[in-house]
């Protein structure tokens, strides 16, 4: 099922070096790149179909197409090397496995949308990583791929890598943004979309960094040939990191559209320890869990996830056997978006921390029937009432657990003898 | 002007301003949208989401109405279920970690918080959990008392600092519920405006050391006035109340709003100005030393002034322009001379390039309107000749520049008609209790050429007369403020169309070319 | 979060070595405002002395123009950033879904028991803090521990003990 697009270099030792790279066919899309327009580049990766690959998966080509006409503003490129959704680890293998295959797609890029100056906002976790691509940042300066004269031609490219210091949100575009811009990382009302308005004020493309990693490939063979792989409407291959109760947990590049079970059991050994399958989160800890039931028909594509009332996004799969405690993996969950909301928004930063406590206390036997529907409404009254999606990242999974699950929870609520009396006369 | 267009609120047609955002365009027409981080002087932040609302057929369907301009043809929902559920829903969420301390918080009466429960919840807590602890009784400085817990997190206040004084002392640290409005540690709020946080902050988050406990809100008396620290006229509201077998005081100065002279805000001086008017005042009436009723000290004024040979008149800058007029016509009643000198009112160097001015005086340019000269040579020489000095509020030592006159002033006899018990007066013949701005009402116009009305706020137990009375009593003509205007208007080009009554509320901008007084 | 803003002061004042004054003029030509170099520059200190005190916060607010609070404002914000000495080892557990599914509570029990630290505490000598951290990205290959800024993938408590015997 395996097919190595992305990941073609990502077994040959010392890949992440300049001079294996090249060797490897590194940066030999530049020739090519500069006998085209920037707008056959851009038409290129539109034909590709290729979909942004950080979550949302919307169309890259289409994106960079919003980018206003004749301005006398600089265009940014910010590269999203976040990576902060739980059970996403796949851009990590691009940084430090292949980081010229991105460094080459950042140039494609650049060029189709007119930038000159693009930054690499890169995880603050990520502290090895980020060595060995800045290393690839200076070696591809030092031979000339990036700075005055790329590939020696008339085209300035500064590739600047900003390292982030520990906040989820950053993964969000405009959040992302206003972190390079020196602010704490709250994202910005929409619109003016960051294709209008973006990076200090001015017309920014954010991309994933599987997504601009996708275009060398694109670019060498054509959009035709990336159309080879996936599905009509989920083209192309996607590196799928399969983690939790597998027995092969790990990086995998697959085509779009493979079946969700048959992955699992074929690519991953399928659940560990000989166990039963429980439940399975398909694209990262946001999207809403798949019951075993539900995921008998999922393929690994955006439609079919959205067919199943979940979501693509990010490709990071995580496998529940039969031994999880789903009211403590909900408290691991809300836990998470409690402590990176950013602050900014009342029903995300007050109440992410009330759901918490009210998952605590029926942890404790203190809670009641009544608090598991205080969740569920509380999951309607703070979804999409905020400026951004972290908490709706929250409360569509905690909603999943709680409409799937809710025997569990009701379980824990059992343990209370009866109502506490209402204290509020005091 | 700017164009107008027809929108839709709830199915009901208004016309309002093309591109104004919501909440501002609607307010006009009467409609409110609730609102905590929205100011209109530091603009949209969208962190509340408490003025969300609905767009039929707009994509998206929910926006801030903070953020989103007037167009023509929208369609805006408000009492839609769905926006009233969302309001309901935030306000719940903005008290789930709120200590809900009420009956010891400040701002109760005028808490945002409060009004918005009363209209949009009315629900029982659902809380059951521990809130979040936080800092409480902290000193920002300059007299803000901040508490952390009761903070909605809205930055008006962190905007404020940077937007508006451009000294940044204030930030939001932390995220999620634990984060909170801190200064950096050793450097609290240093601006000589930094008492507008407690104005603008819409809950009880942060308090004003000089007020707080002092008054609950609900019993002050709110009344318009106008700030007379300095030459910019600053509007405000004169909060006061009288206690029980109290005198009415003045509890607090707020900024109120005029975009034609300060904006939103006020300066703290002139904030805390109020003090002021509490205090040190001039109550009794003395003649010679000794303390006698007031009609006995009208009645030696007037003889002493018969008796003069040549009395000298000395008008405060901070009188009212009909109150100098009413001067100026008995100065020439009793054949006396007369002066606006006080340029100790002036502090070089002490304005800024935002509102607080150099010039103390309030209404400088009144004098110069009505002609009344205010050099020192000519009050000087007057002064030379002189026997009597009869010196309307106007404190020649305001900032003790003036230590030459004092040989000269303390040979003349002096009769004072003052507000307050200041050491220029002691030694007055004659002392006449007077009443100071908030007692009395008038027309003044600020070192920007803007004339601004405003009307008695303050009535005392013993309520003191106003300069403009006490001429009547000398014998004036000039029995109310608008028996001075038939005269003013006829002897000032620049104000010969003004009808006090009409002066709007912004205040009316002087042409400065017709300016130059014209005629006596 | 746990509340982040009780700063320390070490009561002298702080600056640049001269490899990071190096380091910090020549980032600063990268970015079109000097605001941009907050976070590098808070990394920059992290990196000399191992954590930040509230007068390299004042240091960098001077150093790039702006207001203290606002630095103050991002050390608190990005958790990264340690606001109080650490060991000379520090340990971050992942404590996030693929981490939490794979055990990682053993290796944080481990830690508690044996070397006798909790999440946020430092050892006694000095040798080792801990800290639990949300994702790493290491998720495949869970559960993971970052000590001292590399990575130790598919970790449990023999391994981690063994690994921890080799540090000084």
């Amino acid at each position: 099922m395996e097919v190595k697009l992305l990941s073609a270099r990502f077994d040959i030792k010392d890949a992440h070096l300049l001079e294996v790279a090249k060797a490897h066919g590194a940066y030999e899309t530049l020739d090519k790149l500069f006998t085209m327009t920037p707008v056959q580049v851009m038409e290129e990766v539109k034909n590709s179909g290729l979909r942004g690959r950080g979550g949302a998966g919307f169309p890259t080509g289409v994106k960079w197409s919003f980018l206003p006409k004749n301005l006398d503003k600089p265009v940014y490129l910010a590269v999203n090397s976040d990576e902060s959704e739980p059970a996403t680890f796949k851009d990590r293998y691009i940084l430090v496995k292949d980081p010229h295959m991105m460094i080459e797609g950042i140039i494609i890029c650049c060029y189709a949308i007119g930038c000159h100056d693009a930054y690499i906002y890169i995880r603050g976790e990520y502290t090895s990583q980020v060595k060995i691509l800045q290393k690839a940042v200076d070696e591809a300066y030092a031979a000339g791929y990036l700075g005055a004269a790329v590939g020696g031609k008339d085209f300035r490219l500064d590739v600047t890598v900003h390292r982030g210091a520990g906040a989820y949100i950053c993964g969000e575009e405009t959040a992302l943004l206003e972190s390079i811009e020196g602010k704490k990382g709250q994202p910005r009302s929409k619109p003016p979309f960051p294709a209008v308005v973006g990076l200090y004020d001015c017309p920014t493309i954010i991309n994933n960094v599987q997504s601009i990693a996708s275009l060398p490939f694109i670019l060498a063979n054509g959009a035709d040939a990336y159309r080879v792989y996936g599905t009509e409407k989920s083209p192309g291959t996607h590196l799928f990191g399969i983690s939790g109760h597998v027995e092969k947990p790990g990086m995998y590049e697959l085509p779009l559209g493979q079946p969700l079970l048959e992955v699992i059991d074929k690519v991953a050994g399928g659940v560990w320890k000989g166990r039963k399958l429980k439940g399975i989160i398909p694209g990262g800890s946001s999207t809403p869990v798949l019951t075993p039931e539900e995921a008998k028909t999922v393929t690994l594509d955006y439609e079919s996830m959205a067919a199943h009332k979940t979501m693509f996004g990010s490709g990071g799969i995580v496998v529940l056997d039969e031994t999880v405690d789903i009211v403590k993996l909900v408290e691991n969950l809300i836990s998470f978006y409690h402590h990176e909301s950013c602050g900014q928004c009342t029903p995300c930063r007050e109440g992410l921390g009330w759901m918490l406590k009210i998952v605590k206390k029926l942890l404790a036997g203190d809670g009641g029937r009544e608090d598991i529907d205080l969740l569920v409404e509380l999951c309607d009254n703070i979804e999409m009432k905020t400026v951004c999606v972290l908490s709706a990242a929250c409360t569509m999974p905690v909603r999943s657990y709680l409409n799937k699950f809710r025997h569990e929870f009701e379980a824990y609520a059992a343990e209370k003898a009866s109502a506490k009396p209402d204290l509020r006369e005091e | 002007m700017a164009e107008m267009v027809k929108l839709f609120v709830n199915g009901q047609e208004v016309a309002v301003e093309q591109g104004k955002n919501l909440i501002d365009a609607l307010k006009v027409v009467g409609i409110e949208i609730p609102h905590f981080c929205y100011h209109p002087a530091l603009g949209a932040d969208g962190n509340c989401r408490m003025c969300l609302v609905g767009i039929e057929d707009g994509r998206p369907p929910l926006v801030p109405a903070c953020k989103t301009p007037a167009m023509e043809g929208m369609k805006v929902l408000l009492d839609a279920e769905h926006i009233k559920k969302i309001q309901h829903d935030v306000l719940e969420l903005e008290l789930i970690n709120h200590p809900i301390d009420c009956p010891v918080c400040d701002q109760a009466g005028e808490c945002t918080l409060q009004d918005y429960y009363m209209t949009y919840s009315l629900d029982d807590s659902r809380r059951g959990v521990e809130p979040v602890k936080k800092g409480k009784r902290m000193d920002l400085g300059c007299g803000v008392v901040h508490d952390q817990e009761r903070c909605v997190l809205c930055a008006r206040c962190v905007r404020f600092t940077r937007q508006i004084t451009r000294t940044g002392e204030l930030g939001i640290v932390n995220r999620s519920d634990e984060a909170r409005v801190a200064i950096f540690p050793g450097k609290p709020l240093d601006n000589r405006y930094a008492l507008n946080i407690v104005d603008i902050c819409p809950v009880g988050a942060m308090t004003s050391s000089d007020f707080r406990f002092r008054q609950r809100v609900w019993f002050l008396k709110k009344d318009e006035g106008i700030c007379h620290g300095c030459s910019k006229g600053c509007n405000i509201y004169i909060d006061h109340h009288r206690e029980k077998y109290k005198d009415d005081m003045i509890y607090r100065f707020r900024a109120r709003t005029n975009l034609q002279v300060n904006g939103y805000f006020i300066c703290d001086e002139g904030r805390l100005s109020y003090h002021r008017e509490n205090e040190n005042r001039q109550s009794q009436t003395r003649v010679d030393g000794g303390v006698v009723g007031f009609e006995e000290g009208i009645k030696a004024f007037r003889s002493r002034l018969d008796t003069a040979r040549k009395p000298l008149m000395l008008l405060s800058a901070d009188c009212t322009l009909e109150q100098m007029w009413a001067v100026k016509r008995i100065a020439n009643l009793y054949g006396a001379g007369l002066s606006g000198y006080s340029d100790a009112s002036v502090l070089p160097g002490d304005g800024d390039d935002y509102l607080i001015q150099d010039d103390k005086a309030a209404n400088r340019k009144g004098l110069e309107l009505l002609g009344i000269d205010s050099s020192k040579e000519s009050f000087m020489a007057a002064l030379q000749d002189a026997d009597l000095l009869v010196n309307f509020n106007n404190d020649l030592f305001f900032s003790n520049i003036n230590d030459e006159l004092r040989p000269l002033l303390d040979s003349k006899e002096c009769i004072a008609v003052c507000s307050h018990a200041r050491k220029l007066f002691e030694k007055a013949a004659i002392i006449i209790p007077t009443a100071s701005y908030s007692e009395y009402g008038g027309t003044i116009v600020n070192g920007d050429g803007v004339l601004q009305l405003f009307r008695k706020a303050v009535t005392k137990n013993d309520d003191p007369h106003d300069i403009l009375e006490i001429t009547r009593l000398l014998g004036g003509a000039i029995v109310d403020a608008a028996r001075a205007w038939p005269g003013i208007r006829q002897s000032v080009a620049v104000l010969s169309a003004v009808q006090p009554e009409q002066i709007p509320a912004e205040g009316l901008k002087l042409q400065s070319s017709e300016e130059p007084h014209v005629g006596s | 979060m746990s509340d982040r803003s009780e700063l320390i002061a070490v009561g002298k004042p702080f600056s640049f070595d001269a490899e990071r004054d190096a380091e910090f003029e020549r980032l600063i030509t990268r970015y079109p405002i000097r605001e941009s170099m907050i976070m590098p520059a808070l990394w920059l200190v992290q990196e000399q002395d191992g954590w930040i005190c509230a007068e390299a916060i004042s240091y960098i607010a001077e150093r790039i123009g702006t207001y203290p609070a606002k630095v103050f404002e991002l050390a608190t914000f990005y958790t990264m950033y340690h606001l109080k000495p650490v060991g000379r080892h520090h340990i971050c557990v992942c404590r996030t879904l693929s981490c939490y599914l794979r055990d990682k509570q053993e290796i944080v029990d481990y830690l508690a028991e044996e070397i006798g630290i909790r999440p946020g505490q430092v050892s006694e000598d000095g040798k080792f803090s801990l800290e639990e951290v949300e994702c790493l990205g290491h998720c495949g290959t869970a559960p993971v521990v970052q000590l001292d800024g590399e990575f130790h993938e598919a970790m449990d408590a023999k391994k981690l003990k063994a690994l921890l015997a080799t540090l000084d």
